[in-house]
């Protein structure tokens, strides 16, 4: 008879590793999702120069365990008029794409769910299903606040998924890998990822920050616009498992992406000696996005619907290409040096950063010429 | 005992889902449904490639049917608002006339996939390398004339919906 790891039967095996990985995932996606809303608070009060919680436990570190057992000790209320199976099978449509997306995550050299050979590939798809749940949310709770939140993350999340896959692409052509694992194996040294590809990783993390719903990105669920966008009808563990374990989830996948392509992933001094020393390593550089995305969000006001599009289509989306365009051409030519592409990429950034002002300077005058055209006809009729 | 029942099972969970996936499809008369229905019947494809070791397909057709197809057609149902009430199309009242056109497609068909037979196909036909290879080398050309198939369907797209945007200026 075969034996599998520990001793057991290869058909015992397979299911329990399954459910093995599948609760330590949820495991991970909950408890994330409680402490990345403790820190949240946190840091906005800390940046807002308030206190934020601090009743519940010591700091107020009990705050989220408390808020959580009220979302699910609390009455499921649902309107009559909403379409019952769609509005129930929503949250189910966000959340399990984004549960089955920690599979390929490697948190350590051996410690990946399933080291999928198109690992990459399987995210990104991952991520554009979660917008099917919210434009289901948004339609089925009959309410025009969701309606137009629902329709607005549609826009936007298959917008922004462009520039999204594009940036990915330049890295996948320098490693030549879409396996998660390889990509990391790939950058054993100092020298990571970032520092060869910066203008991939600036667009992936702009095109991240409006997939994950982020501010400056938040228009689905503008809390001062649309009450709470598709959110609106939601309440108790329905509203938890939308917002709180789906968007947070969501966050973690997409910083994780971040850390792994761009800075490494477990890499990290002391690898090679203790391997599980790569959970910390990781753990750090994923949570080091979050609370950036956090600082930003306490930082930026939100964007128009017609900026949020515009910057995607004119400015994003041709930069990602530009960036594809130049990252292939020096690979080709230069097969055995990365020198080229990090000067390129670098020189992109530069050009990047640089062309802000000269935007924000026409659009100035843009604004100052329209202005002046509607202040002449009432001028000249009093 | 091996796992060799679990693929054929699979099989058929997947093909029952694709064909109660696109019965559905048609036969439901609410348009949201249908659109669901619709993903659903991609996914269960998408499980059809992943069985037969074409991940990369599945990825894509997941990626692009699921993610961005599906969420377009929920997108302009949103926009033609005409509620969410049931509603026959033309077609769902010609049983008929449908079942003469379903017969004369079907049978054929079934004919032909019931004499059909073949040597097992290659593992990882899908894979991404002999994808990749076979798209640029073999197949550039008809991958091209797609591509450019679809750049003229886009411009055109664009440029009827401005030549919509100008007469409703004028008006």
């Amino acid at each position: 008879m075969p034996t599998g790891p520990f001793g057991l039967d290869p058909i015992l095996w397979a299911p329990l590793r399954l459910v093995i990985a599948v609760v330590l995932a949820l495991f991970l996606v909950l408890n994330g999702a409680l402490l990345q809303i403790y820190l949240e608070r946190k840091i906005q009060a800390v940046i807002q120069d308030r206190l934020g919680p601090y009743h519940v436990g010591p700091f107020g570190l009990l705050q989220t365990f408390a808020d959580a057992i009220k979302l699910i000790a609390k009455e499921d209320v649902r309107a009559r008029l909403t379409d019952t199976y769609f509005f129930l099978a929503a949250p189910a449509l966000v959340f399990c794409p984004m549960l089955a997306s920690w599979v390929v995550l490697p948190f350590a050299s051996d410690i990946v769910g399933a080291d999928l050979n198109i690992g990459l590939l399987y995210l990104t798809t991952l991520g554009s299903m979660t917008v099917l749940g919210i434009v289901i949310a948004g339609w089925a709770s009959n309410n025009k606040y969701s309606l137009m939140g629902g329709l607005r993350s549609a826009g936007q999340l298959i917008s922004y998924e462009v520039p999204q896959i594009l940036a990915l692409v330049s890295v996948v052509l320098v490693v030549g890998s879409l396996s998660m694992v390889d990509i990391t194996r790939s950058q054993s040294g100092p020298l990571v990822n970032v520092l060869v590809l910066p203008f991939s990783f600036l667009v992936y993390f702009i095109a991240a920050l409006a997939e994950t719903n982020r501010t400056p990105f938040d228009l689905p669920e503008a809390e001062s616009e649309l009450v709470a966008g598709y959110l609106t009808e939601y309440s108790g563990m329905r509203w938890g498992t939308l917002l709180a374990l789906s968007e947070y989830g969501n966050v973690t996948v997409v910083c994780s992406i971040m850390a792994t392509l761009w800075f490494g992933g477990w890499q990290g001094p002391g690898v090679d000696a203790f391997p599980l020393i790569g959970v910390v390593w990781f753990t750090l550089k994923v949570y080091g996005f979050i609370l950036i995305m956090m600082w930003i969000r306490a930082t930026l006001p939100r964007l128009r619907i017609d900026q949020l599009m515009s910057f995607c289509w004119k400015g994003l989306i041709p930069a990602a290409l530009v960036n594809i365009l130049v990252v292939a051409v020096l690979a080709l030519a230069f097969p055995n040096t990365k020198v080229p592409i990090a000067i390129a990429s670098w020189l992109l950034v530069a050009a990047f950063v640089a062309g802000i002002p000269l935007v924000q300077r026409r659009r100035l005058a843009s604004l100052r010429a329209r202005t002046r055209a509607a202040a002449t006809p009432v001028r000249a009729a009093s | 005992m091996r796992f060799d029942f679990v693929e054929p099972l699979v099989f058929a969970l997947l093909s029952l889902g694709v064909i109660v996936g696109g019965a559905a499809v048609v036969l439901i008369d609410r348009i949201t449904a249908a659109a669901l229905f619709m993903a659903f019947t991609f996914l269960c494809m998408a499980g059809m490639f992943v069985l037969l070791g074409a991940e990369t397909i599945a990825a894509f057709q997941v990626l692009i049917y699921v993610g961005a197809i599906t969420v377009l057609i929920l997108y302009g149902v949103m926009f033609t608002k005409y509620g969410d009430r049931p509603y026959a199309l033309f077609f769902q009242r010609q049983t008929p006339l449908a079942v003469v056109f379903v017969a004369s497609v079907g049978v054929p068909v079934a004919l032909f996939s019931f004499t059909f037979t073949s040597g097992t196909p290659p593992r990882g036909g899908g894979d991404l390398p002999s994808l990749a290879t076979s798209v640029f080398t073999d197949f550039a050309f008809p991958f091209e004339v797609a591509s450019v198939l679809l750049l003229a369907a886009m411009v055109g797209a664009i440029v009827l919906t401005k030549r919509e945007e100008r007469k409703e200026t004028l008006r």
